[in-house]
């Protein structure tokens, strides 16, 4: 692959590709730095006029003062219940259709799949008013369920999609095997198709944790009482004080993003082969 | 590995291919006929239509919950938008029904502006993030052993919450104390109110979506440049093919469909974006940075106009799933150009 002899000292690491990833990495790391370094700034130096690169004096306050008078622990708790409920409950659904789609002879098979990519693509706005007078109707705002269940109803879609593709990947002979040995369909599935399944579960799993994490329209709209209010929703608000205690602010930020971004890093290789086999397959 | 790649290639032909097996109801259990012949004593295989009852089983609850759910919220979604509708105490009531929304929206200037701005903002910001994208996948498929790293790191922004983004490059671009602002002025002079003025809030907007799902494309893209046979690469080399002329004769079009999948999805983002300018602009300075989404959020739940909010966010879907069909046309019929699918 390359071309050129390679070059001696040091000068063999200034090329374009090496300088390129250093840009990639400088542009993606410096803001989040950013914000991490600002956390643990005090309230004169957060707003100090040439910004300072590190914090002079480093000071845990804005995270008790996230913490204790913001609840941000509240709001993660909402989140994390939340997000996981609704990442369960799309993951058990979506392995099943999935599977249903993948290897039985349903038919109208092709719509149903036509039918969910073009369910995928509407945008949320569209869904919130129907949505929001419904749970209105029925007494769900401000609720868990409020939210848990459009975030199953929405994610399943691209999970199921994730899903289908992944298990026609398996090879039939293994629940033909099982078959023959006298297992019914259900054990079938559950004992042979779920655990060779697995890296397809963490790929759909990841993306629906991380998309109902994140969802913010429907979350500000359904539970903007403060007792069941997301993160999302916890984070925007900061700004409606009249002076945006940014280091409050991004004390709460990082203690949102510390959980997503550590399971970010534990199943990236999901995240990277299910972008990819979405974008090859899909 | 061969039989389970050929397994899973005849398979994802999908739809076709099981459609030619189970074509036409099967009016007995087709037994042996299928598969290869039952082992001696082993139990009768299950017959087609106890398999495709198996499917229902396992498919139902899903599709129920997104047809109960999503199917239900479009259509009465719908509905609502040719309806007058009242909030009542812990309920509402539909009046009546109009075609009245839709003229009002379609011929106001603020649904009129939005519609630009949320089309100039999805166009440059597509365009970018390609553009950047397949530059940071090129750097990211020649860098060799830090690959690995640069691709975690690049994972940050993808999954940083787009709230906390906005919050973040806010106080960047804060008015008397961001750090950009201040580079700014050692620059300039001058401090510039960067969210302050609409052109400059818009640029803001772009940078950060930008900054956020450039990685997205990147990922997409790497994976495109890995599927690209190696013996393309010799046979452009053996007829002395320079690297630019390689990129653009060899390397794009065997990304094309890659690419289309990546922007597919990004305009689909970008045109519901909501998030963000709420957040980072609140739409403003004005109105200057007001989508689709904020707008129809401000007429449903700020003014209270349901019906009118209703007919904002059907137009808003309308246009989104008419670029999708619109793309995956052009994309399809250059493709069958292109010779490669």
């Amino acid at each position: 692959m390359s071309r050129r002899a390679p070059a001696s000292g040091i000068r063999r690491y200034l090329n374009p590709v090496n300088l390129g990833g250093l840009a990639i990495v400088v542009l993606s790391t410096l803001p989040l730095y950013w914000m991490i370094a600002s956390s643990f700034k005090g309230p004169g130096e957060i707003s100090a006029a040439p910004p300072s690169l590190v914090p002079e004096s480093a000071t845990l306050g804005n995270y008790a003062e996230a913490f204790v008078r913001n609840g941000i622990g509240r709001y993660l708790l909402n989140s994390v219940l939340v997000a996981s409920v609704s990442t369960v409950a799309v993951l058990g659904l979506s392995f099943f259709a999935g599977y249903a789609l993948a290897r039985t002879p349903l038919r109208g098979r092709g719509a149903i799949m036509t039918a969910l990519l073009m369910l995928s693509v509407f945008p949320p706005i569209a869904l919130v008013v129907p949505l929001f007078l419904l749970e209105r109707q029925l007494g769900l705002l401000n609720s868990y369920a409020g939210l848990i269940v459009p975030y199953v109803a929405l994610n399943l879609p691209f999970a199921l999609w994730i899903m289908r593709n992944y298990l026609v990947g398996i090879p039939r002979e293994l629940e033909e095997a099982a078959t023959v040995d006298g297992a019914g369909p259900l054990r079938t599935v559950l004992t042979v198709i779920a655990p060779l399944a697995r890296p397809g579960l963490f790929t759909a799993g990841i993306f629906t944790f991380t998309a109902t994490w994140a969802e913010f329209l429907l979350a500000l709209t359904f539970n903007s009482e403060d007792g069941h209010r997301t993160v999302p929703v916890g984070i925007a608000l900061f700004t409606s004080q009249y002076t945006v205690p940014y280091g409050t602010l991004f004390a709460g930020a990082v203690a949102a993003t510390v959980p997503i971004g550590v399971l970010v890093m534990i199943f990236r290789r999901s995240i990277v082969s299910g972008m990819t086999s979405g974008a090859v397959k899909g | 590995m061969t039989s389970s790649s050929a397994a899973s290639s005849s398979s994802s032909a999908a739809s076709s291919s099981a459609a030619t097996v189970s074509r036409g109801p099967d009016p007995e259990p087709p037994g042996p006929r299928t598969g290869p012949a039952p082992r001696g004593g082993g139990p009768a295989r299950v017959s087609r239509r106890g398999r495709a009852r198996t499917g229902w089983f396992f498919a139902s609850p899903a599709l129920l919950v997104i047809a109960t759910v999503t199917v239900f919220s479009v259509l009465f979604s719908l509905l609502l938008s040719f309806a007058d509708v009242r909030l009542e105490y812990g309920g509402f009531r539909i009046l009546s029904l109009t075609g009245d929304h839709y003229a009002a929206v379609l011929s106001s200037p603020e649904w009129r502006h939005a519609l630009v701005f949320t089309f100039g903002f999805t166009a440059v910001t597509v365009f970018l993030e390609l553009v950047l994208g397949t530059a940071a996948a090129l750097v990211l498929e020649r860098l060799g052993a830090a690959r690995g790293w640069v691709l975690a790191v690049l994972l940050l922004p993808w999954a940083l919450i787009n709230v906390v983004a906005a919050q973040l490059w806010g106080y960047l671009f804060n008015g008397t104390y961001g750090g950009l602002t201040w580079l700014f002025e050692q620059l300039l002079g001058h401090q510039p109110d960067i969210l302050g003025q609409p052109a400059s809030a818009m640029g803001a907007m772009v940078v950060v979506d930008v900054w956020k799902t450039t990685p997205f494309v990147a990922i997409v893209v790497l994976a495109g440049l890995m599927l690209i046979p190696g013996d393309v690469y010799e046979a452009a080399e053996i007829d002395g093919a320079g690297a630019w002329t390689t990129f653009w004769k060899v390397t794009l079009p065997q990304l094309r469909p890659i690419m289309a999948i990546a922007v597919l999805f990004r305009i689909l983002q970008a045109f519901g974006i909501f998030d963000l300018p709420f957040v980072l602009t609140q739409g403003g300075p004005g109105t200057a940075t007001e989508s689709l989404a904020i707008l129809g959020y401000k007429t449903l739940f700020q003014n209270l106009d349901i019906g009118r909010g209703a007919a904002v966010a059907t137009t808003t879907a309308v246009i989104v799933i008419g670029c999708c069909l619109l793309f995956l046309r052009v994309f399809r019929t250059q493709a069958d150009e292109g010779g490669r699918a």
